[in-house]
């Protein structure tokens, strides 16, 4: 539904995105991960047609946004810029009503209800936006982005300033515009949350670094890693003993830990249950055995910068 | 272009102004001068010194050579037809009043959509550029238009209560008519377009609105020319500044979608 074709954007002799290509499908959420300055708003903009690239393109559903699709593309897109824009001296329902004009909707009226009550703001219709705290404001602006019910959503920042209830408010929406068929693409620096409802990220800075699903992401910095935490007492076999015969079943780069050992399987789907009989074979009594998934922003940070070390949360493999 | 954009854009400019009525004031403070200042010089002092206008020589000499242009003048006793010349000529201020307070409200009507940080969410819009442009000239243009009108009403109603019989019906001549309804309106758009173009260039509403300001000079030497009787404008004369007024907006409308450049205002402004 929405394509960014080697995008290109220099302001004077500064570049600031450089070849950025990607896809994001409808019914998916996209996440737009990098640090201060990397291009992500510049991308953003660029995909909802507010500045043209200097080079490349964007396509919603094979059209291309230029100067004559523009308008007509931009009705398609709902876009929630980096700071809410609110027009404090008009009421709450105004702010609205003038986007619903703005963006064509036949019965602005409903439109206004339909979304303030979406987002528990009719009850504030009559205020003027300046009355509404940071929260609320963020809250409208996400309602006046997504009151024409647009195919392509594009969110900078969009829990900057909500509280975690409402910040869980905008996942569930997240979620349900994915179901509804939509193609969101969410710049963010929350990586807990995107990576809670992305499909995909793409880490960006300036060039685009990585692309895919975060799990996939992990598995090709981190590999797989299995951790096997043992009871007390094995049966006579060393935790040494344990990790050869782990390694003789399959395993690589087995390390010991605190609770055990871990280490690393090509298709920890088909090899765990060997692993474990092998170990229980020699001896061990398991405890527990599960998946090391090393938070996003480890993926992040390894991604950005490859001598970054590993697991700065230590969850990550063991060193 | 749509004409629901540009009336939705403007219907919320009239909303914020009337939010503000403050905005407005400008507007009204020199219109309710334009109608003070003639009234007070051409009624009060003749009537508080007991000289007429007709006994100074020049004012006469400059009806006179007004007359050959404006025969209604010559059939006016002296006293009427001085009254009603001057008259006529003061309603220059309302060509000139208008623009200076309206430029105020354009100046900051894109400068105050940057600083509101609300220009970037309105650009998300289909709205193009020169509808918004079209739209912030017209919400400026209307308020000041309204005034302007309620100040001529004014103006007519008071020479008709105060001044010489003969006088108020003088002033309805096809000259004032096309010099308050075409010239003074077209010379506003003309100020505002270039309001909006200079204020979507520069980071102050002051440098536009004292840039767009100047447009009135060409104007306050046809004031000040016509009272000292250095050249009459007559009505066909009129019809050609109106006709060059109208191009000069369409060219302003041109040229300031063409300054107004999306990315540096998104990019630039912080």
């Amino acid at each position: 539904m929405l394509a960014a074709s080697h995008l290109v954007r220099r302001f004077g002799p500064r570049t600031a995105v450089d070849d950025v290509t990607f896809e994001v499908k409808a019914g998916e959420v996209f996440g737009l991960l990098g640090p201060n300055g990397a291009g992500k708003t510049t991308t953003l903009r660029m995909l909802g047609g507010l500045i043209p690239p200097t080079a490349g393109e964007v396509l919603v559903d094979g059209v291309a946004i230029d100067p004559t699709t523009g308008p007509r593309l931009r009705a398609r897109i709902g876009f929630l810029t980096e700071t809410p824009g609110l027009w404090e001296q008009l009421t709450v329902a105004d702010n609205i009503a003038v986007y619903a004009r703005l963006f064509g909707m036949p019965e602005v009226k409903t439109a206004v209800e339909r979304s303030l009550r979406r987002f528990e703001l009719w009850d504030r219709r009559g205020d003027r936006a300046a009355l509404l705290s940071k929260g609320m404001k963020q809250k409208l602006a996400l309602a006046r982005a997504l009151v024409h019910d647009p195919d392509v959503v594009l969110l900078d920042e969009p829990t900057a300033n909500l509280d975690p209830q409402t910040s869980r408010d905008v996942r569930d929406l997240l979620i349900d515009l994915r179901g509804r068929g939509r193609a969101i693409v969410v710049s963010t620096h929350n990586l807990d949350e995107i990576e809670r409802v992305a499909d995909r990220v793409a880490l960006i800075s300036t060039r685009l670094v990585a692309v895919g699903e975060p799990s996939v992401l992990r598995r090709r910095i981190f590999g797989r890693r299995l951790t096997v935490h043992l009871a007390d007492g094995n049966g006579g076999a060393s935790v040494a003993d344990l990790m050869a015969v782990a390694g003789r079943a399959g395993a690589q780069d087995v390390r010991r830990d605190t609770a055990g050992m871990s280490m690393v399987l090509d298709d920890p789907d088909a090899a765990t249950p060997a692993i474990v009989r092998a170990l229980v074979q020699a001896g061990a009594s398991i405890r527990a055995v599960f998946d090391n998934q090393p938070p996003l922003e480890d993926v992040y940070l390894r991604l950005l910068d490859p001598t970054t070390a590993d697991s700065p949360s230590g969850c990550g493999p063991d060193r | 272009m749509s004409g629901r954009r540009i009336r939705t854009l403007v219907a919320k400019e009239l909303k914020e102004f009337r939010s503000n009525p403050a905005a407005v004031l400008p507007v009204v403070v020199l219109v309710v001068m334009c109608v003070a200042l003639p009234f007070f010089v051409l009624i009060v002092i003749p009537r508080v010194t007991g000289e007429s206008l007709a006994t100074d020589r020049t004012i006469r000499g400059i009806v006179a050579v007004a007359a050959r242009t404006q025969p209604h003048l010559a059939l006016l006793p002296p006293g009427t037809a001085a009254e009603a010349f001057l008259f006529q000529q003061f309603l220059l201020l309302f060509l000139v009043a208008p623009i200076v307070g309206a430029v105020s409200l354009a100046a900051y009507s894109v400068v105050g959509e940057k600083q509101g940080r609300t220009l970037e969410p309105l650009l998300t819009t289909p709205i193009t550029t020169a509808e918004l442009l079209i739209a912030k000239v017209l919400a400026s243009f209307l308020p000041s238009l309204v005034v302007e009108a309620a100040g001529l009403v004014a103006y007519v109603a008071l020479v008709a209560a105060f001044g010489e019989p003969g006088t108020a019906p003088a002033l309805l001549s096809a000259r004032s008519i096309v010099m308050v309804g075409l010239v003074g309106p077209l010379a506003s758009l003309a100020a505002l377009q270039m309001t909006i173009a200079i204020s979507s260039r520069v980071n102050d509403p002051r440098s536009a609105q004292q840039i767009a300001v100047l447009l009135v000079l060409p104007l306050v030497v046809l004031l000040v020319g016509q009272v000292a009787g250095a050249f009459i404008v007559t009505t066909p004369i009129l019809l050609l500044i109106s006709a060059a007024l109208a191009a000069l907006w369409l060219a302003l409308i041109v040229f300031s979608a063409a300054l107004f450049q999306r990315e540096t205002i998104l990019t630039r402004w912080r």
